[in-house]
């Protein structure tokens, strides 16, 4: 019994932790640069197959690709807003009417990236095998990579919260959340600090990518699946609240691990009605205000 | 130093200030009367690079400055103290403040600026750790001044500054921009309470539906009939 109990919640903690990552990252794009990124999840799959064919070709070690794919996919995230969104951001009278536009544009790149993705890496399940070995913990054996998806999603995501915190960069990422034009009074170079926040959302998702192939299979559409449990989560920890967004992660981890044990196919659907049950209950969040 | 040169500006499709010239020399405290919707507030958002105005010159010493960001201006030694406060509700006191201190120019020396405002409004300092929204509204306009300070500025637009607060903190938010004064802060100050605003301004102008009616030395001001009618209840 107590062994069956930890290995649901350790099952939790480890999916939650990537969930966390996953929602921290749209948290940023969605709270603060306001664009509701349907694309997050091709960001993940870029991620993940970035470690995928690095590993299968070079035997490049995946914990070493996160510190390759994640500033690549930060740069690309950063220059997508300064283009793209920006652009969209120049013609729209007002921010809902930005809202709307970028929806829009953040769907279609998801059908781009996701097309040339299958047209390279084609549509097939592919994994690979890394630290495949069993862990020990209170009679319940663990996979070794899980452990270490763990450990660094905890340790990412620690590293940014300590950096919103206490940073100069950090506390303007704060401030343009909470009210844009102020921080702008301030002199926080709005433009600036939401292209920040687009790129640091793709570096989520790039890193949760990585760290999702060390454990699972992957395939090229897994995107749109990730996109949607992000959704559940930043609404789940209250749309403007990162730290919520964390907290959400690891919960719906849990849950998910919770139904997953009593009936595997049902993971989803309980994501979607604990979605449905909090948009009627408390539509702001856990930690929304 | 600041030069304000024939501006017009719209809000939205409505055009909201005319032809509007207006000056603020070192040290001076210059004060922007009129009634509620007259367009004071978008013509200080203008001046801070909140609102671009569609025509016309703005420079502030001596640099063009119309066509900058608000971001840019605060660097140059303007600070907006905008209208209702506008603090960031889940940041704490003290993170409130450093914002003021964020720019390139000031974020070094912050530590030191924040001692000096915490002198200035001692009660902040035993609630540096509490969140801004937890605040009373007098405390809240106490932060929105010391964060507009903390940039060191060398024009302070101060926007109705005692809207909403109770009489005596009134008086202590009229003594603060005294003070300010005295330490040679120019100071461009937005009041519904136009006795005591001519009182502590050195010069003032009257906006009407967008247009500078009246211009003069406060006290002159004070005797004019118009002023007494319509914003004395004389």
């Amino acid at each position: 019994m107590i062994t069956t109990f930890l290995d649901i919640v350790i099952s939790g903690l480890l999916m939650g932790g990537i969930y966390a990552l996953i929602a921290v990252g749209l948290s940023l794009q969605y709270g603060v640069a306001r664009v509701l990124n349907i694309s997050h999840g091709e960001f993940i799959m870029i991620g993940a197959f970035g470690t995928y064919i690095l590993y299968k070709t070079a035997g490049v070690n995946p914990i070493l690709t996160l510190a390759i794919c994640g500033p690549v996919l930060f740069l690309i995230g950063f220059f997508l807003y300064k283009t793209l969104f920006k652009i969209l951001l120049a013609f729209s009278d007002s921010a809902e009417i930005f809202e709307g536009k970028s929806l829009l544009a953040s769907f279609g790149l998801l059908f781009i990236i996701q097309n040339i993705a299958i047209l390279i890496w084609g549509a097939d399940i592919k994994s690979y095998s890394f630290l495949n070995i069993g862990v020990d913990l209170g009679g319940a054996l663990f996979p070794a990579n899980r452990m270490v998806t763990l450990l660094f999603a905890v340790v990412i995501s620690m590293t940014f919260y300590l950096f919103l915190a206490f940073t100069r960069m950090g506390k303007a990422i704060r401030a343009a959340a909470q009210n844009p034009r102020i921080a702008g009074l301030m002199g926080v170079n709005i433009n600036q600090v939401l292209a920040l926040c687009f790129g640091f959302g793709a570096l989520m998702a790039s890193f949760a990518g990585g760290l999702l192939s060390m454990c699972y299979p992957i395939t090229t559409t897994m995107g749109m699946e990730y996109t949607v449990i992000a959704i559940i989560v930043v609404v789940l920890g209250g749309l403007d609240s990162i730290v919520g967004s964390f907290i959400g992660g690891f919960l719906l981890g849990i849950v998910g691990s919770i139904v997953t044990y009593i009936e595997p196919g049902l993971a989803l659907v309980a994501y979607y009605a604990i979605f449905i049950i909090l948009l009627l209950v408390r539509p702001t969040g856990i930690l929304g205000k | 130093m600041l030069h304000v040169n024939h501006i017009n500006a719209f809000y939205g499709k409505i055009q909201a200030l005319w032809d509007i010239s207006l000056n603020v020399h070192e040290a001076e405290v210059v004060a922007l009367v009129g009634a509620n919707g007259a367009g004071k507030t978008t013509l200080v958002n203008t001046i801070s690079g909140l609102l671009r105005p569609t025509s016309g010159l703005i420079e502030f010493l001596g640099k063009r400055v119309d066509d900058l960001k608000s971001h840019s201006i605060v660097e140059l030694g303007m600070s907006h103290i905008p209208e209702g406060r506008m603090l960031f509700p889940n940041m704490s006191v003290r993170e409130n403040l450093e914002m003021g201190a964020y720019t390139k120019r000031v974020w070094k020396n912050k530590h030191k600026t924040l001692e000096q405002v915490y002198d200035l409004f001692p009660v902040l300092r035993a609630r540096q750790r509490q969140l801004a929204r937890t605040l009373s509204g007098g405390e809240q306009q106490m932060v929105a001044m010391g964060r507009g300070l903390m940039s060191n500025p060398k024009l302070c637009i101060i926007d109705e500054p005692s809207c909403g607060l109770a009489p005596i903190i009134v008086q202590e938010m009229f003594g603060i921009i005294g003070s300010l004064r005295s330490q040679g802060i120019a100071i461009f100050l937005i009041e519904q309470n136009v006795q005591q605003t001519l009182e502590i301004a050195n010069r003032a102008y009257v906006l009407e539906n967008g247009r500078l009616i009246l211009e003069g030395n406060s006290q002159d001001l004070i005797q004019e009939e118009m002023i007494k009618k319509a914003y004395l209840g004389l």
